[in-house]
């Protein structure tokens, strides 16, 4: 006994101080200057969006939350004193970009809340319990996913509209982001599912099984925490999604009607580009453009490091 | 063996799996009982159904595919496999634990070590966290672990294969059962270390006074450690006997056949014999005998090939099932 306590601490010498995968991944991110920068861009957004809210709030009179300010004759051009220019109305389009981030982050963030709340435990519950639960559940999902998806959210949308629920009415935001949120948790629960069935009936499942721990104690404290950087990255990447659904409802019209977004600010563009008014449109497309590439960059590198299945380094 | 000695017995034990293709029958009839306090060994090719029989034990066949369709384990006087799910997990870990075959994989990779003991513990007494923590640390202590108070903190990915089977028995005896099922506890182990487990097991049974299911193919480590031996064949217990007269004088052509497939000290062989064919697999078994295929005596044997020779007593603790067998037909005619 005595001798292999001996190769036991001088085995311990060598290893390095107790490092979770989860601190390996991120050790791994934070070497990738290019993701890191794109991170700080997608920080930058949300700075802005909470910054939008604190401003309202407090009633901070700032330039983003005056966006409804006429500020000069309508259809100027971009000029030193208004960067983008104005709109019909008068209204500075920077501005209205501006407050944009407040509203399409915020849909955004709030799809992706409702779509994990729905995915993440329909995904678990069917890859663990399987038989009858599971062909409920992937009924579900697939007949929702063989709707078109643009289609589906517009049903929604125009269904939530100005609803009450709950004593709560639905105005144009909250509409689009359960609208979004409560038709694209079919991603994340078919990818929860698939890890599920693959991690069920790994030794180590059986193994906490044998010294007694109840199903729900397996999904919650041995399943979920194996799987769940999958749902960061997934959510990280599909978060550009809803962005895109966001401005996609907006265009069509069912977006948020009084307040400026993206899409909104698209939608406007269509009628006042064929009188060679393309500012509007500039604004939206590169304010769009700088999150999902940022996001879409940051997202990939997320999943390089996280993903144990792809280290390389 | 009087019965209160016992402390668990499998009576006519049966688990079939309902596949796709067919009902696989992998454990059949198994009777066996495992006094206090001793090593019982189970012993078997891969895929005779010695793992399934452990899983039945503590009721985690999986299911479906996997179905106790008969028999009963009773377990300090209760057949659990009349608890509810509820009672069944109080034994789990508790009263029986069970370590695995690899211990590379049978430890959560997302928690450290100590994160995993002090929920076996906890699971089962009412422990504070810092009290939970501080009796982790000492069960390392006991299983050998040097600088417990900082290993308890590592994750699995740090630790070699023979610490991780360390921690996977740390966890097993956390609450002290009465059984310790090792299903195969050393087979991905390197050999020095093999024999570091045994003799932990062997001295945690010592002080701790439990019973051990010790699940394996190799032969050599059942010689040196078990008390007790059970020879498994296609689903079924061919051979049982005490340790000792089982290796110094083997009943069953199949145990002779494993027997004299080892190599021996001091025996110059060009080739080890080997026992012809291969296992049945549980979807196609054959009629009669399911060794008859590959037996020397029985192959050509009408009886063999058609009538499944029952386990049966032949001399005191020793039951075999072979028709040729010494002494099986003697009690056959004996008791009718």
């Amino acid at each position: 006994m005595s001798e292999e306590k001996s190769t036991i601490s001088a085995d311990k010498v060598q290893t390095p101080k107790g490092r979770s995968l989860w601190a390996d991944g991120l050790r791994r991110l934070r070497k990738r200057k290019f993701a890191m920068a794109c991170f700080c861009i997608v920080l930058l957004y949300f700075a802005l969006a909470a910054f939008i809210y604190l401003a309202e709030f407090f009633d901070w009179q700032v330039g983003p939350i005056k966006w409804s300010e006429q500020v000069g004759e309508s259809y100027q051009k971009p000029s030193a004193q208004n960067i983008f220019g104005t709109d019909i109305f008068g209204q500075s389009v920077f501005r209205k970009t501006l407050y944009g981030a407040k509203i399409s982050l915020t849909v955004a963030l709030c799809a992706s809340f409702i779509s994990l709340a729905i995915g993440l435990p329909l995904g678990a519950i069917a890859g663990y319990f399987r038989g009858l639960v599971d062909e409920i559940i992937v009924w579900v999902y697939s007949t929702l996913s063989s709707i078109p998806y643009i289609l589906l959210i517009l049903a929604f949308a125009v269904v939530l509209r100005e609803k009450t629920l709950f004593g709560y009415k639905l105005t144009g935001i909250t509409a689009v982001y359960l609208a979004i949120g409560l038709t694209s948790w079919v991603g994340i629960c078919r990818l929860i599912r698939g890890e599920v069935i693959k991690h069920k009936d790994r030794e180590y499942i059986l193994a906490a099984r044998s010294y007694g721990c109840s199903n729900g104690r397996i999904i919650l404290k041995h399943l979920i925490p194996n799987v769940f950087h999958l749902v960061i990255i997934d959510f990280s990447l599909r978060f550009v999604a809803f962005i895109h659904a966001e401005v996609i409802l907006s265009f069509l019209g069912f977006g948020e009607a009084h307040r400026p977004s993206w899409g909104a600010m698209i939608n406007d563009a269509r009628i006042e580009l064929s009188r060679g008014v393309w500012w509007q449109m500039l604004a939206a497309t590169i304010a769009i453009f700088f999150i999902s590439l940022a996001l879409n960059i940051f997202g990939d590198a997320l999943r390089d490091s996280l993903d144990p299945k792809l280290r390389t380094q | 063996m009087a019965e209160d000695e016992t402390l668990l017995s499998i009576e006519n034990l049966s688990t079939h799996f309902f596949t796709e293709e067919g009902v696989a029958k992998a454990v059949q009839n198994v009777s066996l009982k495992i006094p206090r306090k001793k090593t019982f060994a189970l012993v078997g090719e891969s895929g005779c159904g010695k793992s399934v029989t452990a899983l039945s034990i503590i009721r985690l066949i999986p299911a479906p595919p996997g179905r106790i369709v008969g028999g009963r384990i009773i377990f300090n006087g209760q057949d659990l496999l009349e608890l509810g799910d509820k009672q069944m997990r109080e034994i789990r870990g508790n009263k029986i634990a069970m370590i695995f075959q690899e211990p590379m994989t049978s430890l959560n990779p997302v928690f450290t070590v100590g994160n995993q003991i002090t929920e076996a513990i906890r699971l089962h007494q009412d422990l504070s966290g810092a009290r939970a923590r501080a009796a982790a640390v000492r069960i390392l202590k006991e299983v050998g672990i040097a600088g417990a108070k900082q290993r308890i903190s590592d994750y699995p990915h740090q630790l070699s294969g023979g610490m991780r089977q360390r921690i996977m028995i740390a966890m097993a005896v956390s609450c002290r059962p009465s059984l310790l099922i090792a299903d195969e506890p050393t087979t991905a182990l390197d050999v020095t270390i093999q024999a570091q487990i045994l003799d932990l097991l062997d001295e945690l049974q010592k002080h701790s006074q439990m019973s051990i299911l010790l699940i394996t193919h190799d032969l050599g480590v059942v010689a040196e450690r078990a008390d007790d031996v059970a020879v498994m064949y296609a689903s079924r217990i061919v051979e049982q006997s005490d340790c000792e007269s089982l290796f110094s004088r083997p009943l069953h052509p199949y145990t002779q056949g494993l027997l004299k497939s080892l190599p021996q000290l001091g025996l110059k062989a060009e080739r080890l014999p080997v026992i012809p064919g291969t296992v049945p697999e549980p979807l196609h078994f054959p009629a009669g005998c399911k060794f008859h295929p590959r037996c020397p005596i029985g192959s050509g044997d009408e009886r063999c090939r058609t009538v499944e020779p029952q386990l049966r007593e032949v001399a005191e603790g020793r039951s075999v099932a072979c028709w040729y067998a010494l002494g099986y037909e003697e009690n056959l005619k004996f008791k009718t």
